[in-house]
């Protein structure tokens, strides 16, 4: 009888004490990402009596069952899924403010108002070496200007190109532990620490993927994770401990697209979704920028042409190259400047030839497709900004709402401090009672 | 029931602290800059007006050093043409004084001899030179306005007309009078201009004709049209004056536009901004307090 006794009290103890393990595993972890609060499962061990004494009930004490991870598949998913939604949406939104960063700092817009200014300012007298130097100069600001912002786009894809294979290289990693860790769960026990420390990491490999890319998940019954892209009719990525090869491809415009397993794929969300179309945006307003300033060559050579320089010769271009990387100033000395028309004599003060390089500028709306050009990457960032911030309160609140389900809250945590510790000595109490019990027999004489 | 949980209590309060940190580093920036705007996507229209305002007034400026220097080269050529009027009134006093009987032969002479200096100081008048050096009354050419031929006679070598500047605000003017424009008229006897008439009177009167006192008062009639000339293209000039002052003062108004619309699109309004700058501030400082005071409030301070 006392034996039963003792042995019940000893397996209180022991619950007990494995309880006030895991509160002080929860408090220690309080800060860890990605930990998931554990809490003891424990049940009652009896079992009626035997057909010899029927109405016996026979009282063992306590079972520990396993540890209880009180992760919300659910909420853990939502996490994934918006934060894949919030990292494609930051990167593309940090790629279009570099976009607009190169148009806006590199000044072509106030470079090329100064040129046309120095041409009105040439035509009051168009004989004046130093007006004629100083458009000069002015013309070749907006040379480099354009090459300047041209440089700031390429600057801006090559950053966005080597993050985006660094991305591709970490998924490929990320993928290869969680195959490893698949593995590992099919063997661990269920409901041991080791399974629950082997859950922790698979969901934060998972969570980290799906940073990059999107991604959707299906948990086995051994609780391994099979990982597919984009939604459940994708391709997979980590089915049980194998594992298919990701990889970046770049384009000659400097784009970028996705391979899995040498299948071309489409990835619509993470972080190196983002990436893909800021890339694309960064080509496109580099078209767009190369298209200006060929405008800006052609208008303005032609216009040369027509004219004849201070000397009485034929006007020579302003500009040679192509492109807004290429555009160089060809005029070599400010009396270069065709300021009247064809047949006029030297030094004559005629401006017919200037005004109409003036008018074929305004013309050609050179200022004004700059304008668009900024105003349009401005308002694309503004754009963005607003969809980031909307996704930015989505993801952090479904993450609210899973450290809120999962996380440790330090204050339920002392409370099981003294509840466990109270068992802890209500258990001893018990033991004591069961040697009491065996003194006062074994004093009876 | 809902368990706040400690990661989930900092990671909000932290967000909030930050996102009320960074308004009010915005203002603070707004404050600092005097604009609204540190970027085009901030307000990526208003950034456009401000573009296209900054470059109205880059050339507006433009326009108003080019307006004043037309302003002073008008004026000179104002001047220029009260001088020639001078001398023409000069020429007719001298020619009416000669076309009287009484005078000798010799006294004529002498008139004459006054005449042919005038006629001189005509050609040295038209050779005048603008506020740049160039030719003030020689239209877009480089150099005089008058050369002389292999005869010592004066021929014009400027161009036919003066060229036009813009003033900005779509407006333009011409810069000048060339000297045909002023100089050349039609006589009684055809098209002549005021130097040939000048010379010819000069020489009339030192003895080239048969009567010099005759040709003194045939001149008059000549000499009248051509001061009307003179005059003539005084007033248009002063009208053009007229005009760049007009356009000027349109120049000063659209200027005071443009800066308003530039305060109001892209200026930060202290008042307003200070303002919310102040309530940011109050937020966020009872914020913290609040942060402080919750995160302070643990149980295990408690359990003694």
């Amino acid at each position: 009888m006392a034996s039963s006794l003792f042995s019940i009290g000893l397996s209180g103890l022991r619950a007990s004490r494995a309880a006030l393990d895991l509160t002080a595993q929860n408090i220690s972890n309080a800060g860890t990402e990605g930990y998931v609060r554990r809490s003891l499962n424990v049940s009652e061990v009896a079992s009626v009596g035997s057909w010899l004494v029927p109405g016996d009930l026979t009282l063992s004490g306590v079972r520990i069952d396993g540890v209880a991870r009180n992760a919300d598949l659910f909420r853990q998913a939502e996490v994934r899924r918006t934060a894949a939604d919030y990292g494609r949406a930051t990167e593309e939104l940090a790629g279009f403010e570099n976009i607009e960063a190169a148009l806006e700092q590199s000044g072509v817009y106030p470079a090329m108002t100064a040129f046309e200014a120095s041409l009105q300012r040439l035509e009051t007298n168009p004989i004046d070496p130093a007006l004629r130097a100083g458009a000069l100069e002015d013309a070749r600001a907006v040379a480099r200007n354009f090459n300047l912002a041209s440089s700031t786009l390429d600057t801006a894809r090559d950053s966005l190109n080597f993050t985006a294979q660094a991305g591709a290289d970490q998924i490929n990693t990320y993928a290869t532990e969680l195959a490893r860790v698949n593995l590992q769960l099919t063997r661990a026990k269920a409901g041991s620490s080791d399974q629950t420390s082997l859950l922790d990491r698979r969901d934060s490999l998972l969570e980290q993927i799906s940073a990059q890319v999107g991604i959707h998940t299906a948990i086995g019954a051994d609780q391994s994770v099979s990982v597919r892209l984009g939604d459940s009719t994708g391709p997979l990525l980590v089915s049980a401990g194998t594992t298919q090869a990701f990889a970046m491809t770049t384009a000659a415009d400097g784009t970028i697209g996705f391979t899995l397993g040498g299948t071309a794929v489409s990835v619509t969300s993470g972080s190196l979704a983002g990436k893909a179309q800021a890339l694309i945006a960064v080509r496109d307003r580099k078209t767009e920028l190369d298209g200006i300033a060929d405008t800006l060559i052609a208008t303005a050579n032609a216009a040369q042409a027509n004219g004849v320089a201070l000397d009485g010769t034929a006007g020579q271009p302003l500009f040679a190259g192509a492109g807004a990387a290429g555009i160089t100033l060809s005029l070599t000395s400010g009396a270069g400047w065709a300021t009247a028309p064809a047949g006029a004599p030297a030094g004559s003060r005629d401006t017919s030839n200037l005004t109409a390089l003036r008018n074929a500028l305004d013309g050609a709306k050179v200022t004004d497709q700059l304008d668009g050009l900024l105003f349009s990457a401005s308002s694309a960032t503004a754009a963005r900004r607003t969809t980031a911030e909307a996704l930015d309160s989505i993801a952090s609140s479904a993450r609210l709402a899973l450290a809120e389900q999962a996380g440790v809250s330090l204050d339920d945590e002392a409370a099981n401090l003294v509840r466990f510790q109270q068992a802890f000595q209500a258990s001893g109490k018990v033991i004591q009672v069961a040697g009491d019990l065996f003194d006062t027999l074994l004093a009876i004489r | 029931m809902t368990t706040i949980t400690t990661s989930a209590f900092y990671e909000r309060s932290s967000r909030a602290l930050n996102e009320l940190r960074s308004r009010a580093e915005s203002l603070q920036g707004s404050i600092g800059t005097g604009q609204r705007l540190t970027r085009g996507s901030d307000d990526p229209v208003g950034a456009s007006q401000l573009r296209s305002l900054s470059r109205e007034s880059r050339f507006s400026e433009i326009s108003a050093v080019a307006g004043a220097r037309v302003s002073s080269d008008l004026a000179l050529t104002d001047s220029g043409l009260s001088d020639f009027a001078a001398y023409v009134t000069r020429v007719k006093e001298l020619a009416v004084h000669a076309g009287t009987d009484t005078l000798t032969p010799a006294q004529r002479a002498g008139i004459g001899v006054e005449i042919k200096e005038i006629y001189s100081e005509l050609i040295r008048l038209a050779n005048s030179r603008d506020s740049a050096g160039d030719a003030l009354f020689g239209g877009e050419a480089a150099g005089d306005a008058y050369t002389l031929d292999a005869a010592g006679l004066p021929v014009y070598a400027g161009t036919a007309q003066a060229g036009e500047l813009a003033l900005g605000e779509g407006q333009s003017v011409i810069r000048g009078v060339t000297g045909p424009e002023f100089l050349n008229f039609n006589g009684a006897n055809g098209p002549t201009n005021l130097f040939t008439l000048v010379r010819e009177l000069g020489d009339a009167l030192q003895g080239n004709v048969a009567d010099p006192a005759q040709a003194a008062r045939d001149a008059l009639g000549d000499l009248d049209t051509g001061l009307e000339t003179i005059t003539t293209a005084q007033t248009v000039v002063g009208s053009r004056m007229n005009w760049i002052d007009l356009i000027d003062d349109r120049r000063t108004q659209r200027s005071e536009q443009r800066t308003e619309m530039q305060a109001d699109v892209g200026g930060a309004d202290l008042a307003t901004t200070v303002t919310a700058l102040q309530e940011i501030m109050t937020v966020l400082e009872a914020s913290q307090a609040a942060f402080t005071r919750l995160a302070g409030l643990s149980l295990f301070a408690m359990l003694r």
